[in-house]
This record gives C-alpha cells, sequence and structure tokens, in this order.
C-alpha cells in the first residue's frame, strides 16, 4: 500500500503549570493510502484530538514526524482541513461568511468566494439558509457548515474529529450517509475520530483502536463491507459481527485503566 | 534547576515584582541622578517611604483614617439595610418591580455626586454629610443586585424543592438565599468603590479631618510625599476590601468559582 | 374592560410612570401641606422653581455654555481612554509577559477609586480643561481597558484553532476572531466608561474648574441657589440615561448575530 499519509514514533507530551506532565502519545504510527476512509477509536484522553491537531499543523510533536504525500508537515496547509465536535463557527457570521472563511485566508476574490460558497452550501443541503447566523441553526445544520467550510478550499486530506458526536442519534444517521455520499463523490482522504464504533464500522475501509494513554496502535481491522454502503447493511450479521470484533478489542484498552 | 522551574510556574508573579521594583528603582534613579526632582511638582520613592514612616507613628493619619472610616460605615450600613430588602421586594412582587425599576434604574445611571455639594451644605460638613452621600451611593447595587439574585433564581429548583414537599420556608432558605447570596456580595463589592467616592469627594469639598482631607490639604501645601501617602494609603484600603469581597464571594459560592471576571 | 386589557398589556410602563409622575407631584405639593421651618426652607426646591430655572438659565445662554464647557472635557478624556485603553486591553489579553508586567498597576488601579488623583492632577495640570480631561480619562481608561482584556481572554480555543488551521497569522486571527469575540465586552466596558467619564466631569469641576456643569453645581450650592443644582443634576442625569440606552442600541445593533437571551449582561 503506498502511504498518501504517513505518521512514524509520533510522541506528544504536554507539559502544563501545575499538574504532571501528560504523555498524550507515544510512538503512534499510521498509514493510510490516497483516498481511504479511515476511522480511529480509542478510550477517551487516549491522544486522538492531540494526532488530529498534529496532522492538522497545529501542535508540534514532541518527537517523530507525519508526511503528507511524501512532505514533511510543519504546520497548516490548504491540503488538509478539519471538522470539528464543537463546529467551530464564528458565531459572528453567516452561514456564507463561514463558509468563506478558507478562501478569504487564501485570498480569494470575493465573487469567486461567493460562488464556491454557494456550491458548497448547495452540496450539503442548505440552500436557503446563506444568511442565517449559526445561533439560529440546529446542531446538524451547524455541522453541514462545517463540513462545506472544511471542504470549501479542496483540501485532500479531511479531519473529522467526532464531529457527530454533538447530534441527535437520527440527525447523526442521515449525517452519516450523506457524509459517505460526498466522499464517493470527492474522493477525499478522510481520517475520521468517533467514540462510536458502529459509526467507525459503517464508514470506513479501516478502524484503528488506540490502546489507552500514552496512544498507540492497538489494533487495525479492515472494513472488508461492499460500497456503496446503505442504512440496512447495518442490520446484517456480518456487520454486527465486525462491531462485537471491534468491540472485543476496545474493551481491555477501557478496563485496563478502571 | 529547582530554581529555574520555580521561575517557570511563578512567571507572572515573579515578573509582576520585577516590573514593579524595577519602575520604583528607575524613578528613584531617575529623579536623583537625571533629572532633579522640582519637590512642588514631583516626588520620588525614598521621600515617600520617609513620608510614609513619619504619618504611621502619627497621630493624625489615624484619627483621619477614623473620622472617614465612621462617615463610610454609617453610611455603607444604611445602604446595606435599606438596598437589600427593596431589591428582594422588587424581585418578589412584579408590580413594585414595575413601578420602582425605571426610577432607580436612572438614578443608579446618574453620577448622584453631583448633589454632593447640596448634601453637605444641607447635612453639615460631618459625619452626616459625608454618610449621607455614600448611602445614596453605595445604596443602589444592593438594590440591583439582590433583585437580579431573586430574578436568577431557577424556577426548575424551586419545583424541585416543592415536589419533595418543600414548604415556603424551605424554598428561601434553600434556593431563593443561597442563589442571591453571591449577588448580594458582588454588589457590596460595588459598592465598596462607590461609598469611597462618596467619602473622598466629601471630604475634598468640605471637611476638617479625614483621609480626603489629608490628600487635599497636602496637595494645597505642596506636600507632595504626603500626598502620594494618602493616595497609597487609599489604595491600599480599596485594594484591601475589594479583595475580602472576593474571597467572601469565592466562599458563600464557591461552584460559582470565578466564572465572571468582572 | 378594554381599559382593563390596555392596563395589563401596558402595565410595566404605566406603573413605571405613574410612580416617577407621583413622586414628583408629592414633592410639588409639599408646600401645600406643609409649612417648612425657616432653616429647611433655605435648601427647598420644587419641580416648577427647577423648570423655571432650567428656563431661564437657556434664555441667558448660561446653561450652553457650561453644557459646551463639560462636554469637551467629557468627549476628549472618553476619547483618549478608548485610544489607550483598547490597544492595551487587546495585546495584554494576547501577550501573557506583558500581562504580568502590567497587572499589578492596572489591578490596583482599577480598585481605587480614581477620584483620588484629583489634587495630584490639578498640580500638575493646572485648574482648567487638562486636569479635567485627565480626570476623566483615569476613570473611563480602566473599565475599558480590562473589559477588552476579558473579552479576548474568553475568546474560544476552538475558534482560535479553526482560524489557525486555515493558515491565518496572528494578525488575521485579531481581526477575525479575538476582536469580534471582544466586542460585547468592550461595549459593556464602554457603558461603564461613560459612567466613569462623567462621574470625572463632575467632580473635575467641582474643584478643578471655573466653567462647566459641575461647576455650575457647585457655585450654585454655595449660593443656596438650590434649583441651579437641580437643574444641573438633572441635566447629568438626562445625559447618563440617554448615553445609557444609546449604547445599549449600539450594542443590539452590532450583537445581532447573538440569541436575544445573551444580548444583556
Ligand atoms: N492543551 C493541553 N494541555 C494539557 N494537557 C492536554 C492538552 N490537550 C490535551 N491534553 C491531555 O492530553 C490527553 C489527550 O487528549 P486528547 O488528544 O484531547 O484526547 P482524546 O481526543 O483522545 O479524548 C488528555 O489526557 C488530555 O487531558
Ligand atoms: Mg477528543
Amino acid at each position: 500500500m503506498a502511504s498518501f499519509i504517513k505518521a512514524r514514533d509520533v510522541s506528544l507530551v504536554f507539559k502544563s503549570k501545575d499538574r504532571q506532565p501528560v504523555t498524550a502519545l507515544s510512538n503512534f504510527s499510521l498509514d493510510i493510502a490516497h483516498g481511504e476512509f479511515v476511522s480511529i477509536v480509542g478510550p477517551s484522553g487516549c491522544g486522538k484530538s492531540s494526532f488530529l491537531n498534529i496532522l492538522l499543523g497545529l501542535i508540534r510533536p514532541g518527537n517523530g514526524e507525519i508526511h503528507l504525500n511524501g512532505t514533511r508537515i510543519t504546520g497548516p496547509g490548504q491540503e488538509r482541513a478539519m471538522v470539528f465536535q464543537e463546529f467551530g463557527l464564528l458565531p459572528w457570521r453567516t452561514v456564507t461568511a463561514n463558509v468563506e472563511l478558507g478562501l478569504e485566508l487564501k485570498g480569494i476574490a470575493p465573487a469567486q468566494r461567493a460562488e464556491r460558497a454557494t456550491e458548497l452550501i448547495k452540496l450539503v443541503g442548505l440552500t436557503g439558509f446563506e444568511s442565517h447566523y449559526p445561533h439560529e441553526l440546529s446542531g446538524g445544520m451547524k455541522q453541514r457548515v462545517g463540513l462545506a467550510r472544511a471542504l470549501a478550499t479542496e483540501p485532500e486530506v479531511l479531519l473529522m474529529d467526532e464531529p457527530f458526536a454533538a447530534l441527535d442519534a437520527q440527525t447523526r444517521d442521515l449525517m452519516q450517509m450523506e457524509l459517505l455520499q460526498i466522499w464517493e463523490r470527492t474522493k477525499k482522504t478522510v481520517l475520521f475520530v468517533t467514540h462510536s464504533i458502529e459509526e467507525a464500522a459503517y464508514l470506513s475501509d479501516r478502524v484503528i483502536v488506540m490502546t489507552a494513554r500514552p496512544g498507540r496502535t492497538k489494533d487495525i481491522l479492515k472494513i472488508d463491507l461492499p460500497r456503496p454502503r446503505d442504512y440496512e447493511m447495518r442490520l446484517t450479521p456480518e456487520f454486527n459481527d465486525l462491531k462485537l470484533h471491534i468491540w472485543e478489542v476496545l474493551k481491555e484498552e477501557l478496563t485496563s485503566r478502571g | 534547576m529547582a530554581a529555574r522551574e520555580y521561575f517557570t510556574e511563578h512567571r507572572r508573579l515573579w515578573l509582576g515584582l520585577c516590573s514593579f521594583f524595577f519602575l520604583v528603582a528607575a524613578w528613584e534613579l531617575v529623579l536623583t541622578y537625571i533629572v532633579p526632582v522640582n519637590p512642588f511638582f514631583f516626588t520620588k520613592p525614598s521621600l515617600i517611604a520617609d513620608a510614609f514612616k513619619e504619618q504611621i507613628q502619627s497621630a493624625k493619619l489615624w484619627h483621619d483614617l477614623a473620622v472617614s472610616s465612621q462617615a463610610f460605615l454609617w453610611g455603607f450600613s444604611f445602604a446595606v439595610i435599606v438596598g437589600i430588602p427593596v431589591g428582594l421586594v422588587m424581585g418578589w412582587r412584579r408590580r413594585v418591580e414595575y413601578s420602582l425599576d425605571p426610577f432607580l434604574t436612572a438614578l443608579y445611571a446618574s453620577p448622584l455626586v453631583a448633589l454632593a455639594p447640596l448634601f453637605i451644605i444641607v447635612f453639615g460638613v460631618g459625619v452626616l454629610g459625608k454618610a449621607a452621600l455614600v448611602f445614596l451611593l453605595a445604596v443602589f447595587p444592593f438594590v440591583f443586585n439582590a433583585f437580579a439574585g431573586v430574578k436568577s433564581t431557577d424556577s426548575l429548583l424551586i419545583n424541585v424543592i416543592r415536589s419533595f414537599g418543600g414548604r415556603e420556608k424551605d424554598l428561601y432558605l434553600k434556593v431563593i438565599l443561597p442563589s442571591t447570596m453571591p449577588y448580594i456580595i458582588a454588589g457590596a463589592r460595588l459598592a465598596i468603590g462607590r461609598g469611597l467616592v462618596g467619602i473622598i469627594v466629601g471630604e475634598f469639598y468640605a471637611a476638617s479631618e479625614g483621609i480626603g482631607f489629608a490628600i487635599l490639604q497636602a496637595g494645597d501645601t505642596y506636600r507632595l510625599p504626603d500626598m502620594f501617602v494618602g493616595i497609597i494609603i487609599l489604595s491600599l484600603i480599596a485594594v484591601g476590601l475589594t479583595e475580602l469581597m472576593r474571597k467572601l464571594e469565592l466562599m458563600v459560592a464557591p461552584w460559582r468559582a470565578s466564572d465572571e471576571a468582572r | 374592560m378594554k381599559l382593563k386589557n390596555f392596563y395589563t398589556e401596558h402595565e410595566s410602563f404605566i406603573l413605571g410612570t405613574g410612580f416617577i409622575v407621583f413622586l414628583l407631584i408629592l414633592w410639588e405639593s409639599i408646600p401645600l401641606w406643609y409649612t417648612l421651618p425657616k432653616g429647611m426652607a433655605l435648601f427647598f426646591t420644587t419641580p416648577s422653581d427647577i423648570a423655571a430655572a432650567f428656563h431661564r438659565l437657556l434664555l441667558n445662554g448660561e446653561l450652553e455654555k457650561h453644557f459646551y464647557v463639560s462636554a469637551i472635557a467629557f468627549l476628549a478624556g472618553l476619547g483618549l481612554s478608548i485610544v489607550v485603553g483598547l490597544p492595551l486591553g487587546l495585546v495584554m489579553g494576547r501577550s501573557a509577559t506583558l500581562d504580568a508586567l502590567l497587572d499589578p498597576y492596572v489591578t490596583a488601579s482599577n480598585a481605587t477609586p480614581r477620584i483620588v488623583f484629583l489634587p495630584l492632577l490639578i498640580l500638575w495640570f493646572g485648574i482648567g480643561i487638562w486636569s479635567k480631561i485627565a480626570i476623566v480619562f483615569v476613570g473611563a481608561v480602566f473599565p475599558l481597558l480590562i473589559n477588552t482584556y476579558v473579552g479576548v481572554k474568553n475568546v474560544n480555543q476552538v475558534l482560535v484553532n479553526v482560524v489557525r488551521s486555515f493558515g491565518a497569522s496572528e494578525w488575521q486571527l485579531m481581526k477575525i476572531v479575538v476582536l469580534p469575540n471582544s466586542v460585547p465586552y468592550i461595549i459593556a466596558g464602554l457603558r461603564l466608561a461613560i459612567g466613569r467619564a462623567i462621574l470625572g466631569v463632575v467632580v473635575g469641576e467641582f474643584f478643578g474648574s471655573s466653567q462647566g456643569l459641575g461647576y455650575m453645581i457647585a457655585s450654585a450650592a454655595t449660593n443656596y441657589k438650590v434649583d441651579v443644582v437641580f437643574v444641573g443634576v438633572a441635566i447629568f442625569m438626562a445625559l447618563s440615561v440617554i448615553l445609557t440606552l444609546a449604547v445599549k442600541q449600539l450594542e443590539s445593533r452590532l450583537a445581532s448575530w447573538r440569541p436575544e437571551t445573551a444580548k444583556t449582561f
């Protein structure tokens, strides 16, 4: 497998003022192919968000390095964009202005920005809400804006940090389906962090299970279910076997810490 | 190594102290060696320190402080006694709220200190005039904070108490009082600041004793070190009382921690 | 029946204005049912006397003259405090070092009633406009500085990360996240600062001026012209209320992106 994203021995220690240093990641390695959809599951606090932030270029690892398409990551870049669990929408900007954020920082002219924003707002199904403010939107709609904003700059890699965790169950199911459709259409490489085993199994080509803190790769499971996948697939015995398998791997980590 | 780690951990504190000592040293050195100090216009830390030592030992300073404190305490106590009940009633009775709110809000927003000359003339330059001014300025934070405290009481909590068979008394003791107390103490913090303004302005305006008068008189006779001593002492009192209120706020409402910066 | 509906719909307005009207009538009527002793009559005035005094001062141009002087000191001092307090608050919020270096002075100055500096400022700047501007400035600058600082500190870290992840520079971060986030705080600071500035004008003119509304009040009080005192007080009250309402207006104008419940704080 030719790896598009290649992480080698990434370690990260948080030194904080009045507490012990926290080792968030220790020798974490991973390879992701171009166009692949990979999920990470792991106990909370094992360093998943930290890893995504390193990949995004917001924090520097203490040790190890990450390469994207052969180039070492040293800071934020256009080829990567993140969808945040807390949405991260600027509350004083309308939907359109939020979607335009990345384009604006890239220095794209207003007319082109607006055109591209309209396109993406349509893609995520928010046409008609262009001039709404975030507080006027439901959780699901907010995350659609977050997704549109991330896609607007045409990144090659989409990083998603528990993007649907704050949504209710039905909205979540709907968003998962739409994400798959968009992924199949745009062929992005996706790294998706989630707490939900079901979500990981349903969306991914591979699921990485991490150990408890300090986070390391515990196991990598290939999900050989046919695509395109639909909701009914989630009711099949094969799917349930997969879930059970992931759960068994994960369970040891959840209980090892008490 | 250990020292270095200690420094990085308490960096903020050390930087603050360094900045303070650096400023004092620079002030002293500049006025000693570079620009000769014009004693009618400016002064320097060593002279202030001398004046401070002298004043602490003199009976006059303590007398002035006692005079000012007396007026402050009278005014402040009446502000508590009047302000809190009015605020509570406003919070409980909708019609009282409707009637009093615009009137009191307008007064609260106004620089009532403008009434100082009148108060001093009507009530005299002694304790009464100053206490009346302190009362006038300090009463509103108590009114409005007690009011806001009652209003902020979570109606869900009231229902919870009711659902467990709680009586009126329980409502007051277990819900309304605990949620109103922090507001009242925050109000007291504001009231202290406003009350001090009352004392100072009152004593600037017309007095023959008191800390405000001492500052003014030092200025009038160009005794700058004494004036700085007065300002520093008042500043220490103000900082001390404000900090005390913050501590008290944390004590009665540890669950609120410091989520409010203002 | 209709009347009752009208009442319940406008109850707060009717009770609020009713109470004020009631107080005014009560005040006006005191001389009708109570003969004041000689000593007290000297300090007594009625709303109608105050209105008459207002009319008189307006016609002879005295009010305009004093108002103009006070307004200049107010605007200059407040303007200066915005120009200094706002950038300083922003920088202190973003730089931990500068914050640590300046914090002792800011905290101590903020807790101290700034009015104690008046004799010192009069000594330095003399009687007149400059000492007034100075006292207005030291009164108004800290609420602005501190509120701006708190606004910067309270910026949501997720938003900072979002904007950074798109490769924003520190300057862009300031413009896109930090400053807009601070706007409500700055406006709350402005509201406080206006109150402090008016206080500075009043007290500054009591002592350090021979003109202005504060001076008018002080000199009227010395001459037992109680009606003129109240004219001055009423003008300051009206200005404070109007400015407070104007800032509230500005607040809701600038904060259309916020849910209704969060608008006041
Ligand atoms: N900025 C930080 N400072 C100190 N510790 C942090 C910081 N960010 C995260 N941590 C700690 O690092 C560990 C990993 O955090 P995180 O990556 O957010 O975990 P996850 O996303 O897997 O739940 C946690 O124990 C967390 O408390
Ligand atoms: Mg996380």
